[in-house]
């Protein structure tokens, strides 16, 4: 007898917005083979309005209950919801700004957008994934999308080599993390987050090796997705020869929905481990990236590269959000007996809801930020640039105030909220998640979390000092205007400033978020 | 209690076996088998013709157009054959399940017909 899954129209709302990225997607894929406009612009309006609609759906769900979904395979709740919307947000901005930079390069074709649509769409479902093949289909959905997106412009060796990079590491990361759920599937026989939580401390007590090899692999192969140091090499090459608005999308987008799985997968994990080792690791892991991203970004004159290694110190930030989640109780980890039956995370629930707030807050700041950023880089870079080295040069940026006042002004509101100066919103961003790490009892890592930002301000400004106070050079080439970069450039400068200084009703909608389905 | 791998042994000896003999065959051949070695034989051998050209050719990427469309069929039939023998049982869910997955499917082949990728040359 079969037993086939009872599917109401209740559970589908978690794939809608993921259903609507889709749709969008291949109305693309035939618009490119069917229609023959010499004018492509319109494509990337299709893509903004279905990422707008996508975003509006995924809103709606954010104010639904949390629960389980199609038979637990996935959950539908207020973190994975926000998350869904910060990715279409995202998508959206990032395709205004492909439209004036492929629109320069001649390279406007629908795949590049319908391919944007398909890696929004597994960012979505795998923020919302609650079983490790679901999880990794969706990981993977959205990592061949970002894979033949990297190397969308053909033209040149950097293109190629990032490509090539990003598919066989990424690659290599993805297999690291089904080995570890098949380790772990092999320890308790289930892949369900849900029943995996409920079964590990029962499966320590007999297989605990496994448990923990288990667990090293699915936290290694997020390290990757995630750009963690030590996992972080391949970063600087991937972002800088992805084409800009791909980097952008990159940037905010696979980096978010990493994030979000990472938290909901290691919730469920941690249960019945000794304690300490989820904490240490995860201490260990949010060191490393926040001390490392901010040294290895200052000597980068490449102003991407730099951009990459500062992305990286931001994923150091949410990882020490993270951690906070996985302090261990004193009191109980002090009572011999109960080690290994200790769940640290009911402990400190309101914690928890503090730090699931700063992730996602966070993140919506580092996504308009960091869309800002690399779109005022792709404003700027110049297709006959694409061959010379010193294409993203901080000579470059040299007299920006001069030549683009509008552009200059961006540029530098992006880059004091990317060094978390107020009253940009990475300034809040970066107050919410470090005071739920010193509520968490993380008051060292925080404070070296604050040391390495100040650290991280000197390369930032250094950007703002070459756009304000430095000549242009007298060759500078006149740069390329297309309403659709003006038009992403403004808004991402005006959530920016506008976040940060009224974050109001945005952060109020986000502390429903402290609702995360079994945290 | 028996352990859950027992059962398995057989197998295990098989692949024992096997490795046993993938390296001691080639190993005994190279030791006791006479050899003589002259140019004539040092070439590669296509068929009894004497070689021509080199063997690194490069491939039209066309091929891989091809296989890859394969396989996206091929992979199709293999969900399509095991939903067919079970049709009944999964009634209008695998159904209208199989619609959707196939609908995609036949989009992707409208998209690479107009694209241009069935047409061999061009």
């Amino acid at each position: 007898m079969l037993n086939t899954p009872t599917v109401t129209m209740f559970d589908l709302h978690v794939v809608l917005p993921a259903a609507a990225l889709v749709f969008g997607a291949i109305v693309l894929m035939l618009s490119e083979v069917f229609l023959s406009s010499p004018n492509r612009t319109y494509m990337a309006v299709i893509a903004l309005v279905t990422s707008g609609i996508a975003g509006v759906v995924a809103l709606n769900n954010a104010f639904e209950p949390a629960r389980l979904v199609l038979q637990g395979f996935a959950v539908i709740d207020p973190f994975s919801s926000f998350m869904t919307v910060m990715v279409c947000l995202g998508t959206g901005l990032a395709s205004l700004l492909a439209a004036g930079f492929l629109k320069h390069r001649n390279a406007e074709r629908g795949e590049f957008y319908a391919l944007m649509l398909f890696a929004a769409a597994g960012m979505s479902l795998l923020a919302a994934s609650n079983e490790f093949i679901t999880l990794f289909i969706n990981l993977e959905v959205l990592s061949v999308a970002t894979y033949a997106l990297t190397a969308f412009l053909r033209r040149g060796p950097r293109p190629a080599e990032a490509g090539f990079k990003y598919f066989i590491l990424g690659a290599f990361a993805g297999a690291l993390l089904l080995y570890g759920a098949a380790l772990l599937y092999g320890a308790t026989g289930t892949t369900r987050l849900s029943d995996l939580a409920t079964l590990l401390p029962g499966a320590m007590a007999t297989r605990g090796g496994l448990v923990y090899a288990g667990f090293g692999l699915v936290l290694a192969g997020f390290a990757f997705k995630v750009a963690a140091v030590p996992f972080h090499m391949w970063t600087p090459d991937v972002y800088e020869g992805a084409p800009t608005p791909v980097t952008a999308l990159m940037s905010v987008g696979v980096k978010a929905a990493a994030i979000v799985a990472m938290v909901r997968t290691f919730l469920a994990l941690v249960n019945g481990l000794d304690p300490q080792v989820p904490f240490i690791l995860f201490s260990l892991l949010a060191l490393l990236t926040m001390v490392g991203g901010n040294l290895l970004a200052m000597p980068q004159r490449n102003v991407k590269r730099m951009l990459a290694y500062s992305s990286i110190a931001h994923a150091g930030y949410l990882l020490l959000g993270v951690t906070a989640l996985f302090v261990p109780d004193a009191a109980r980890s002090s009572d011999a007996g109960g080690v290994l039956s200790a769940t640290p995370l009911l402990a400190n629930a309101a914690v928890n809801a503090s730090v699931y707030k700063g992730i996602l807050f966070y993140l919506l700041g580092y996504t308009v930020t960091s869309i800002g950023a690399f779109g005022t880089l792709a404003a700027i870079e110049r297709r006959e640039d694409e061959t010379r080295s010193n294409t993203w040069d901080l000579e470059r940026l040299a007299g920006l105030a001069q030549r683009q006042p509008g552009w200059a002004a961006a540029m530098a509101a992006f880059m004091l909220s990317l060094a978390g100066v107020p009253p940009m919103v990475g300034f809040l961003g970066k107050l919410y998640i470090f005071s739920a790490a010193v509520d968490a009892g993380l008051i060292w890592l925080a404070v070296v979390g604050v040391l390495s930002s100040v650290a991280g301000t000197y390369y930032y400004l250094r950007v703002v000092v070459y756009m304000f106070m430095r000549p242009a050079a007298a060759d500078a080439p006149a740069t390329f205007r297309h309403w659709t970069t003006e038009v992403a450039l403004v808004v991402s400068a005006v959530a920016t400033v506008a976040l940060g200084i009224v974050p109001g009703p945005i952060a109020e909608w986000l502390s429903r978020a402290g609702m995360v389905f079994g945290g | 209690m028996e352990h859950p791998l027992t059962q398995y042994l057989p197998i295990a000896v098989v692949f024992g076996l096997a490795g046993v003999m993938a390296v001691a065959i080639p190993f005994l051949a190279g030791v006791l088998g006479p050899r003589t070695r002259t140019v004539m034989k040092g070439e590669a051998f296509e068929g009894g013709n004497a070689p021509m050209g080199s063997a690194r050719q490069r491939f039209a990427v066309k091929f891989y157009v091809v296989a890859l469309l394969f396989i996206v069929f091929d992979i199709e039939a293999v969900f399509l054959y095991p939903w067919a023998v079970n049709f009944r049982a999964l009634g209008w869910f695998g159904y209208a399940t199989m619609l959707v997955f196939a609908a995609t499917l036949v989009v992707g082949l409208v998209y690479v017909w107009k694209k241009g990728a069935l047409d061999w040359e061009s």
